[in-house]
């Protein structure tokens, strides 16, 4: 009976450190969930200047971070790559005259953006002009500056 | 008889007595009379939208840093170094509310204060629940409060300044002078902030912050806040979580958040799959 009891006290415990290894895996699997939505903007290299031409595939307004996500068609030709470009809340852009419209999928776009530092495609924007109205959008706390 | 009838008057006797005191015992926020109405509107007009004067919140930076321990001046040290490589220490990627002092602090985004009977409430507009709500009905800190983002605030008015007192932080709440820059509390925070007009259209927060864990003596700031009353400046929704998430529709047709995917921190690709 002693025996059986230690037994069955072992096979619990392999079972509750099963669990628990399950526990950390899945907490290990959470950790890496690409949460990240609110940083600086330091990740971005403001020592440079980037202008890219391409088609607006979405304009996502959201906190705290809007992204207008542009497809480029490379100089070399093939698939058009898309680029991440980054910007304020959409309370601080509201503030600057922009509407959750005021880039829409399809818009042809010039974007003028500080890119990452390690040349992946994305970068935080300066201004987005829309090619086909000549409407320049720019990403400023200017507005937020002055009493109204 | 007689013993048991004393002893059944004793024992209600102790009851009432004991559901008296329970009553005394239990505070209540008494319903608002025409007078404290009234009283309100003799208060400095601090009330409604505001947004920060974020280039002065860099100057301060610059002129008047915390006087970090030498020990937490390193780790304040190699900070600005990564962020100056471009590689910022998440003070607030995790989404949670960016917590006391650091909301009046380092906020870009504007808030609202309502001053109702009682109590003045800061409503913020990002990172979720970025809420604040000082107490100037005259009570005490509670005995054993839970530690919060935000903290237990009490608040009085002075003149015309509302004088905010705010314990029971939680430990991990940052003590941050930018988004990259930033040490958590550690424990035993205390805030004491004087919020006063400087002038028609600019609303001041003197702060005197200790923190001994991190602290060589306490520390006296300022920030600045800008009125808004142009209706564009209404407080908007802000979700931080939402950020991490596109719109989109699933095989059933329904409207959906779809994660999108991040490397290093930041927004990489429209879809994560």
């Amino acid at each position: 009976m002693t025996q059986a009891r230690t037994t069955q006290a072992r096979t619990n415990r392999s079972r509750i450190k099963q669990a628990f290894s399950a526990i950390i895996l899945a907490a290990a699997a959470a950790a890496s969930w690409p949460v990240a939505a609110h940083h600086s903007f330091a990740v971005y290299d403001r020592t440079k200047t980037l202008t890219l031409k391409g088609t607006v595939k979405t304009f996502q307004w959201t906190n705290p971070h809007c992204v207008v996500w542009v497809l480029v068609q490379p100089e070399g030709g093939g698939e058009p790559q898309e680029w991440s470009i980054e910007t304020t809340s959409p309370g601080v852009l509201t503030r600057g005259g922009w509407t959750r419209n005021s880039v829409k999928p399809g818009d042809r776009v010039s974007v003028e953006f500080n890119p990452l530092r390690d040349g992946s495609h994305g970068g935080g924007l300066n201004s987005v002009t829309l090619l086909d109205t000549g409407q320049k959008l720019s990403a400023s706390f200017a507005a937020s500056e002055k009493p109204s | 008889m007689k013993t048991h009838i004393f002893r059944a008057l004793l024992l209600a006797s102790m009851a009432a007595s004991g559901v008296l005191a329970a009553a005394e015992k239990e505070p209540i926020n008494a319903p608002p009379t025409l007078s404290d109405w009234q009283a309100m509107a003799k208060l400095p007009d601090i009330g409604g939208v505001w947004t920060p004067l974020i280039s002065d919140q860099v100057a301060q930076e610059r002129t008047n840093p915390p006087p970090w321990k030498p020990v937490i001046a390193k780790q304040v040290e190699r900070m600005y170094a990564e962020e100056k490589a471009g590689r910022p220490f998440p003070v607030i990627d995790h989404c949670f509310p960016t917590g006391m002092p650091s909301y009046m602090l380092i906020t870009h985004n504007g808030f609202e204060i309502l001053l109702t009977p009682g109590r003045v409430t800061l409503l913020g507009e990002g990172d979720g629940n970025r809420m604040r709500r000082i107490y100037t009905d005259g009570r005490p800190h509670p005995a054993d409060p839970d530690p919060t983002f935000h903290g237990h605030s009490i608040g009085h008015w002075e003149g015309q300044a509302l004088v905010v007192d705010t314990i029971a932080l939680l430990p991990q709440a940052y003590l941050a002078v930018n988004e990259a820059v930033g040490v958590p509390n550690n424990g035993d925070m205390h805030i004491v902030e004087r919020i006063h007009l400087l002038d028609e259209h600019t609303l001041a927060d003197d702060l005197e912050i200790t923190a001994n864990k991190l602290l060589a003596k306490p520390w006296k700031t300022t920030r600045k806040y800008v009125r808004q009353r142009a209706q564009k400046f209404d407080i908007v929704e802000g979700v931080c979580e939402q950020g991490s998430y596109n719109d989109a529709v699933d095989k059933d047709g329904n409207a959906i958040f779809a994660p999108i995917k991040f490397h290093n921190g930041v927004p990489v690709g429209s879809d994560s799959k």
